[in-house]
């Protein structure tokens, strides 16, 4: 739910809250208002009427109405002054139903006579005022409810707008890319103090990044040559004349270890640079042609194990991606395929429109189909790898926006690759 | 066979020079861009072993130079960068070959002496030791003149044996000279045994003698003698 929703919504329950609240306080007022007013007026009607009776000398001595809602009336015996006010319902013709009237009595003695006096008012009715409050206070409120909508609306893009400016900046902030987000100020200080803090952040995280980038390609760069030095020295001591055949193998067993770790070497170098986004130009590749010219390449191996080949490529499928890239996903995938393949087993690849999949007969796994893609995992079996091949993978389907899946099934291994269908076309 | 080796670290230069020097190269050396271009103006080598990252500048001027001087030596580039561009711009400019640190130095001495042959023997490209004869360029082998068949692999085998003869080769150098970047595939070592196995045959079976030793837990190795 957006801020402006929740602000928003609390605004209108208050709001609807105070009103009610406003509505009952009005009409309680509202009604006491009136009676008050009834009564007032009431009673200086009754003033006029008295004074008229004991002026208008002729009026004296006579039953009279007046209107509806004065009645006079001579009465034999005077009682009392006292002033008797009652309310009750009582039909009008006016409005053509029963309707609530206020009712003062009392009796008067002017000269000795008497007489017994009633003054009639219609009383406004409860529920019409209350009506008449609520259809005033549900027009002010929606009123005010529109109002508030609009000012807040405009308060959000006005206020919010070095907020909103942040939020795009962290949402296309890409360690990849050069360049740190540049967090405007703004004349808000909580604003400006988020701001600062994540200016901070997205710093460290830029420095922290790139200082690590810096060490692996260092690393890597920086090791080559040392390597090159032991691997060549060791193939300069390999030639001497009279070794044992146990120093000679001491010397192939550090050969061996060296070329590992020129190997590992290689791979974290290659990553580094994916990472760089050293690979970035794209060019349209035929797919088909790519897997054909790595399963030649790799003849050898696959006729050695004894493996059947079960292809079903469309070689109208292109892919506009780094052909390096490209070249060295499926190399590494295929490879894998044939190593980790059984004697006489199954090599299947097959395309469909959205990308490949290969998938080969082999043991239970003792990795997850997780761990797979990590760096550094090997299976049990296998220990001249050196480990990194299904992390290259990985990372180059990320890098090329692309899906990888591994799962097992059948005694066979599945791996495929969903491409990035804007990255797909058909000739 | 002459060859001028330009590296800038030292030790790996010695190393190098160690190497060739035991595979019967003359060799001279040159660890500053400076110090390779006095070199090839006053003397004239079969070979350069290249470095293209030189401490006072880009080994690729040392080809430019090269080139003036309308030269027919092979030049061999050693490159650190595992990158395309300076490799392709290498061989762009004249170049003949490329190799990518660290590499296996029977690989190295595999490849100068491939380049060598390509720019020495005009038209007679043929390599001959003994009852045995290679012509690479048409992938011919003859043993005491009998056209034997190889295959690319077999063929491929051969001629990094005769390149290195008397070295002993590690399985892992044989693997990676044959299969590149698929030399870590499972069981290529089983391969390169049965490669072996094959060639000594045919070798044999034509009359030949049996060049190929294995060498106990290590690798192989090529007698000459």
């Amino acid at each position: 739910m957006k801020l402006l929703n929740v602000t928003n919504r609390y605004y209108i329950i208050i709001a609807v809250a105070l009103m009610l609240i406003g509505c009952g306080f009005l009409t309680y007022r509202l009604f006491y208002l009136f009676d008050k007013e009834i009564t007032d007026h009431m009673l200086y009607e009754k003033q006029i009427i008295d004074q008229q009776l004991y002026e208008e000398k002729q009026l004296q001595h006579m039953n009279f109405k007046f209107g509806d809602h004065i009645e006079v009336q001579p009465i034999e015996k005077f009682t009392s002054f006292r002033i008797h006010m009652r309310d009750t319902e009582m039909y009008d013709a006016f409005e053509k139903g029963v309707v609530a009237f206020r009712i003062l009595s009392y009796e008067q003695q002017i000269d000795s006579s008497g007489y017994r006096i009633k003054i009639r008012r219609r009383l406004t009715e409860n529920k019409d005022v209350m009506y008449g409050v609520l259809v005033a206070v549900a027009l002010i409120s929606l009123n005010m409810i529109i109002s508030f909508y609009f000012l807040n609306r405009w308060f959000s893009i006005k206020i919010w707008a070095p907020f909103y400016a942040a939020l795009k900046l962290l949402k296309n902030f890409d360690l990849r890319k050069e360049g740190k987000p540049q967090f405007r100020t703004s004349a808000i200080e909580e604003f400006n103090r988020m701001n600062e803090e994540l200016r901070k952040l997205t710093d460290k995280v830029y420095n922290d990044y790139r200082n690590l980038k810096e060490f692996t390609e260092n690393m890597s760069h920086e090791t080559q040559t040392p390597l090159a030095i032991i691997h060549s020295r060791l193939d300069v001591l390999m030639q001497s004349e009279n070794l044992t055949e146990q120093q000679q193998e001491q010397i192939r067993t550090t050969l061996d270890a060296v070329n590992r770790l020129s190997k590992m070497n290689k791979g974290l170098t290659l990553i580094a640079k994916i990472d760089n986004n050293q690979f970035a130009d794209e060019h349209s590749v035929v797919l088909s042609e790519v897997i054909e010219k790595h399963l030649s390449q790799l003849d050898i191996f696959i006729e050695g194990k004894g493996i059947r080949v079960i292809k079903s490529l469309n070689p109208r499928m292109r892919v506009r991606l780094n052909p390096q890239l490209v070249d060295i996903l499926l190399t590494n995938l295929l490879s894998n395929a044939i190593k980790y393949n059984e004697e006489n087993g199954v090599l299947k690849i097959s395309m469909d429109d959205h990308g490949f999949a290969i998938s080969n007969s082999g043991s239970t796994p003792s990795l997850s189909s997780e761990q797979i893609f990590e760096r550094f995992r090997r299976g049990e079996d296998k220990i001249d790898s050196t480990g990194l091949g299904m992390a290259i993978v990985k990372k180059i389907c990320d890098h090329s926006s692309c899906q990888i899946a591994h799962s097992y099934a059948d005694k066979m291994h599945l791996f495929t690759v969903r491409i990035n269908p804007a990255k797909v076309s058909f000739v | 066979m002459k060859i001028l080796v330009v590296e800038d670290e030292k030790d790996l230069l010695n190393a190098m020079v160690d190497y060739l020097h035991q595979s019967g190269m003359t060799c001279e050396k040159a660890s500053t861009l400076e110090e390779a271009l006095e070199r090839i103006d006053l003397y004239d080598y079969d070979g350069i072993i290249l470095d293209i990252g030189l401490p006072d500048g880009s080994g690729l001027r040392v080809i430019e130079e090269m080139k003036k001087k309308n030269h027919q030596t092979g030049i061999l580039i050693v490159s650190a960068k595992n990158s395309l561009d300076d490799r392709l711009s290498g061989l762009n400019i004249g170049a003949d070959d490329y190799i990518i640190k660290p590499f296996h130095m029977p690989e190295l001495v595999a490849r100068i002496k491939s380049v060598f042959r390509r720019r020495s023997f005009q038209g007679k490209k043929e390599l001959v030791m003994n009852e045995l004869r290679v012509i690479p360029d048409e992938m011919m082998f003859f043993v005491n003149d009998k056209q034997v068949p190889l295959t690319k692999t077999e063929h491929d085998l051969l001629m990094f044996l005769l390149s290195n003869s008397n070295k002993v080769l590690t399985k892992e150098s044989i693997a990676e000279h044959l299969w590149g970047d698929h030399a870590d595939m499972a069981d290529s070592f089983d391969f390169i045994y049965s490669h072996i196995k094959n060639l000594r045959k045919k070798i044999i079976d034509h009359g030949g003698r049996d060049y190929v030793k294995s060498v106990y837990g290590v690798g192989y190795k090529f007698h000459s003698e």
